[in-house]
């Protein structure tokens, strides 16, 4: 009697283990996506999605398939998505009455502010209970995300900063694609020579920061040192950059867009005023649809000591006043997972965050090996002022009403008093 | 019959008094909700977190006038002050003489009047948004205005430039409905006066100066008071055409754009209510300035 | 009952119904006494005229014109006839950027905004012009100052209070109904349904109607509200019209709360559609003046039709001080 009940015992745990061995290998196959967020059983409820995305555009309708995707493999939570147009203000009155959307856009210009007044949710704790792996993702955008060294959002995609240039203006001035500064200088003053573009400036540069940092961080300079404690702005790195940058407008090599009456340099390159700009992939579908006739090629930004330059990433994060962040977290790792990356950059308008994603779109390459020495726009909290400063004065340096040094003094102070 | 009725009447004249002033508050009641909830509570609010360091959770620090000693000595606000202010003292005399302009020429017997009065009102009927659209366009510097001037001007992007086009757009837009309100007011003079003028021998432009002009005083007070007002909370043209940077080189940074920046992207309210409240303290301060050097009360 | 005929307010309706114009008032007319020459300086008055008036058309002809054009022809030059005038822009503009949608919503919220403002602002400016309560002048005082409060500044707490105030930031536990009202029409509505220069407007005018007509109606029996919409509104035809209109074309116009409150693409104004446009697609030029046009076009008519009662309305409220 005793045999047969150890025999059906020892039988019964046999069978038992090979069964837990079966679901776990089966449960491991799915394993990039599905353990990371609950079980599509388990969480349900109605949650809000907020960005700036308008849903009749052509990244809305990306979205919305985004969004399909989530509903057929997460059916029991609904989402709701809202386009906010201006985006901070809403957001931000949003906020203050406590009602904010449960997973949302936030601009890594942003980002400091609204971390540090505690908006967001830390996602340390899910990542821990879900093992959720942050490996894919490009650790310079992920960590445009950490406060504190909390994390508190995940890169959607990216847009670096790369170089523009008409490729048959090029070639009839006789000249090849600059890959330094020195050769862009060159390059601009035979095009010039040559009077190419004929009623435009051979370069389109953007009078602002967005677009002179790149040039700030390539000299090996910054604005604040890499722990944000110190202002970096009055240091001769910075001095030569902002000095060539501004150099080559005032020697006619380069033209602001206004100067060249357009409203930003991409309609520049477009109407043929401008023959090379520094913008990032949203330049693409731009020329597809407005300058199709123009030709142009996307090369790899300009290094002087070294390379480097600006990638603009959005996150998308939880609010800490959410009701819902099982569901919520469930939402934001497919939005930021392999499948829901794939779909939102299959048209190549944002550029893929994570390692894992592959473009399926052509002519990005450029943009790619950018994106590994690009820098994040961001900088501490209550540096909005700071820029409101600093892109100022460099109007009034252009217009010649200031000296590159007294802008770099007054930047320097007002990062230094934010900083306090 | 009569007598009846005034008996009666002076009887119950106590609860009348009583009935009359409980009708007038409930006759009240309702626009004076909405004027305590959406402004008055707002603006005691206001004044309260000025005193705090305020987040948009709500406040971090309670920090006594510190943030009035901030303002006191923060470049960015003074110059957006002195915008402000440069901007009021040309827009305001600027509307003022144009729709007089038009308000005394639409005045006369001339032909096709309803078709003038109808012109010069036009700009005002569109929205800010669709006036600067319209101005972008027209000011580009391949527009329109550099094509007949024969120039090249960034006229949005210049900052010698931005704000007097700006002021253009605004005096232009305005004009039309300060010419309906001194309308009003060259309505009720009586023609004898310019009958009287005539018979001296006085011409049109004397006529105007030491007749038309002085009597309009109602007219110009109204005027003045409303003008000076709006162009001190002006806001929508800078932030359209500045893309809400103040720029270029400041010259479009007014005190309330730069509040709106403060609150929305510095997240610091206690700050910006601070700005609301000086503001306010100026507009309320000029307003009362203009009552007294103008005399005539608006409660008739 | 009353005497119609000898009442100014009530005679200019009249007038206006027999077609003359009201607002035309006492024009200054001819100077006696001038010979020759007279014609020279009429002509040159004219010629002023016209080009001061040209002046004020020219740049909306222009936007006209452009927005008939294609995207390469409008930035090519400076015909004011488009070489194949089109009607691409305005069918782009309506459909694929929504602004059909943009105007309706523009429609109903203005038109709300206006009939709230008509009956709370009649009302309070009769009360306030002739009903005698404690306090009275100080109150009024106060609703004009509200003016001078800058809107930014009442932004967040007004948004605060139209999305369930009371609970998220008190904790309270009255009102037991959650509301928000933001992404609404209503909480547009709702900010915008007693404006102070209303009131004052239609105090104002209250104030110039001669007490006869109330005392006449009170020996009749008429209690106070039956005064008030028996007598005292028909009365104030050209102020009503005049709130009217100025409401209408405020709401229609109105940016900065729109930008605020409305923040559902489903609900925008005219004018938050627009300034997102001139934000993205600043340079399409005629695309812009298609949606600029399309705003423009609703309130012009309204005037156009209505200019005779607005003029009547402002003259006869009596900006006088």
């Amino acid at each position: 009697m005793k045999n047969r009940a150890r025999r059906t015992v020892l039988f019964g745990t046999l069978v038992a283990s090979l069964l837990i061995a079966a679901v776990t290998a089966a449960v491991s196959q799915g394993k990039t996506d599905a353990q990371a967020a609950p079980a599509a059983q388990e969480v349900t409820g109605s949650i809000k999605l907020a960005g700036w995305t308008s849903g009749g555009s052509t990244e809305g309708v990306l979205l919305k398939q985004v969004l399909a995707g989530f509903a057929k493999k997460y059916p029991k939570i609904k989402v709701t998505y809202t386009a906010l147009d201006p985006y901070q203000q809403n957001m931000l009155a949003q906020f203050a009455a406590r009602k904010p959307p449960d997973v949302f856009y936030v601009d890594s210009n942003d980002f400091p502010d609204w971390a540090k007044q505690g908006l967001l949710e830390p996602l340390g704790p899910y990542i821990a209970k879900y093992k959720f792996s942050t490996k894919p993702f490009y650790p310079r955008l992920l960590n445009a995300f950490r406060y504190k060294s909390k994390l508190y959002g995940f890169p959607k995609g990216f847009s670096p900063l790369s170089m523009q240039v008409n490729t048959a203006m090029l070639s009839r001035a006789g000249v090849r694609a600059p890959t330094t500064w020195a050769q862009l200088r060159s390059v601009a003053q035979r095009m010039k020579a040559a009077n190419i573009p004929a009623g435009g400036r051979p370069i389109c540069l953007q009078p602002e920061w967005p677009r002179m940092l790149a040039f700030v961080y390539q000299n090996g300079g910054s604005l604040l040192n890499a722990s944000k404690t110190r202002a970096t702005v009055n240091t001769p790195a910075v001095r030569e950059a902002v000095n060539f940058y501004i150099g080559l407008i005032n020697d006619g090599l380069a033209g602001t867009q206004q100067q060249l009456g357009a409203g930003w340099c991409g309609e520049a390159l477009g109407k043929e005023k401008a023959a090379i700009i520094f913008e990032g992939n949203w330049v693409m579908p731009f020329m597809a649809e407005q300058f199709p006739s123009v030709n142009y090629r996307v090369n790899r930004m300009v290094r002087n000591k070294q390379p480097a330059t600006l990638s603009f990433t959005v996150s998308y994060s939880i609010a800490k006043a959410s009701k819902n962040k099982a569901a919520a977290w469930t939402l934001l790792t497919y939005l930021t997972g392999k499948q829901g990356m794939g779909t939102w950059t299959s048209k190549g308008l944002e550029l893929p965050s994570r390692k894992d994603v592959k473009l399926r779109v052509p002519g990005r390459t450029a943009f790619i090996q950018d994106a590994a020495v690009g820098r994040a726009w961001q900088f501490a909290p209550g540096f909005s002022k700071v820029m409101t400063v600093a892109n100022n004065e460099l109007t009034a340096v252009i217009e010649g009403k200031q000296t590159v040094n007294g802008m770099l003094a007054k930047v320097q102070e007002a990062a230094n008093e934010a900083l306090r | 019959m009569a007598i009846a009725v005034a008996e009666k009447r002076r009887d119950s004249l106590g609860s009348a008094k009583v009935r009359e002033a409980f009708v007038g508050y409930a006759f009240v009641i309702l626009p004076l909700a909405f004027f305590f909830l959406f402004f008055i509570f707002p603006m005691v609010y206001a004044i309260y977190i000025s005193r705090y360091d305020w987040g948009v959770l709500g406040p971090i620090d309670s920090i006594g006038f510190q943030n009035y000693r901030e303002l006191y000595e923060d470049d960015l606000f003074l110059r957006g002050l002195r915008n402000v202010l440069v901007y009021t003292a040309f827009v305001v005399p600027g509307q003022m003489a144009l729709g007089l302009l038009a308000a005394v020429v639409v005045n006369q017997k001339i032909h096709g009047r309803p078709f003038f009065r109808a012109a010069f009102y036009f700009p005002s009927l569109a929205s800010s948004a669709a006036i600067v659209a319209i101005f972008i366009y027209l000011l580009n510097v391949n527009g329109l205005l550099n094509a007949i001037l024969g120039t090249n001007i960034t006229f949005f992007s210049d900052s010698d430039t931005a704000l007097p086009s700006i002021m253009g757009l605004v005096i232009w837009t305005t004009s039309g409905t300060v010419m309906l309100f001194y309308l009003a007011s060259l309505q009720s003079i009586p023609t004898d006066v310019y009958e009287a003028a005539a018979i001296d021998g006085s011409g049109p432009w004397r006529t105007f100066w030491k007749i038309t002009f002085p009597l309009l005083k109602p007219g110009h007070f109204f005027v003045l008071v409303i003008s000076i007002i709006g162009c001190l909370k002006v806001f929508d043209q800078m932030y359209i055409v500045s893309g809400g940077t103040g720029g270029p080189n400041y010259s479009t940074l007014t005190v309330v754009l730069y509040m709106y920046q403060t609150a929305i992207s510095d997240l610091r309210w206690g700050y910006a209510a601070t700005m609301g409240v000086v503001l306010f303290a100026v507009i309320f301060g000029l307003t009362l300035v203009q009552r007294l050097l103008f005399g005539r009360a608006e409660v008739s | 009952m009353v005497d119609k005929e000898a009442a100014p307010h009530v005679a200019s309706i009249e007038r206006l119904a027999r077609g003359e114009d009201p607002a035309a008032g006492a024009p200054v007319g001819e100077i006696p006494g001038r010979g020759a020459g007279h014609t020279a300086t009429k002509l040159l008055v004219y010629a002023l005229l016209l080009a001061l008036a040209l002046l004020y058309f020219v740049p909306f002809v222009w936007s006209v014109s452009t927005s008939l054009k294609t995207i390469p022809e409008s930035v090519q030059g400076f015909d004011l006839i488009p070489d194949n005038p089109t009607l691409e822009a305005y069918d782009e503009v309506l459909t694929e950027f929504n602004f059909a949608r943009y105007a309706a919503n523009s429609a109903f919220m203005a038109t709300s905004v206006t009939l709230l403002n008509l009956f709370l602002c009649s009302l309070g400016g009769y009360a306030f012009a002739r009903l005698r309560f404690p306090g009275r002048e100080v109150l009024f005082m106060a609703v004009l100052a509200t003016l001078m409060i800058p809107d930014q500044l009442r932004f967040v707490p007004v948004f605060q209070i139209l999305s369930d105030f009371p609970h998220t930031s008190w904790n309270l536990d009255f009102p037991s109904v959650h509301y928000n009202l933001i992404g609404t029409y209503w909480g547009f509505i709702l900010i915008q349904a007693v404006l102070a220069t209303n009131l004052f407007l239609m105090r104002q005018y209250f104030l110039t109607i001669p007490k006869d007509f109330e005392e006449a109606a009170k020996l009749d029996g008429a209690g106070y509200f039956k005064t008030y919409w028996r007598v005292m509104l028909p009365l104030a035809g050209p102020a009503l019209a005049a709130v009217t209109i100025l409401t209408f074309q405020g709401m229609w116009n109105d940016f900065f709360w729109s930008l605020v409150i409305l923040q559902n693409p489903d609900v925008y104004s005219l004018t938050v559609g627009l300034s997102s446009f001139i934000g993205q697609y600043k340079t399409l030029w005629p695309q812009l003046m298609a949606a600029s046009v399309i705003s423009i076009v609703p309130i012009t008519v309204l005037f156009v039709a209505a200019q005779r009662y607005f003029i009547a309305g402002v003259t006869a409220a009596g900006v006088k001080g």
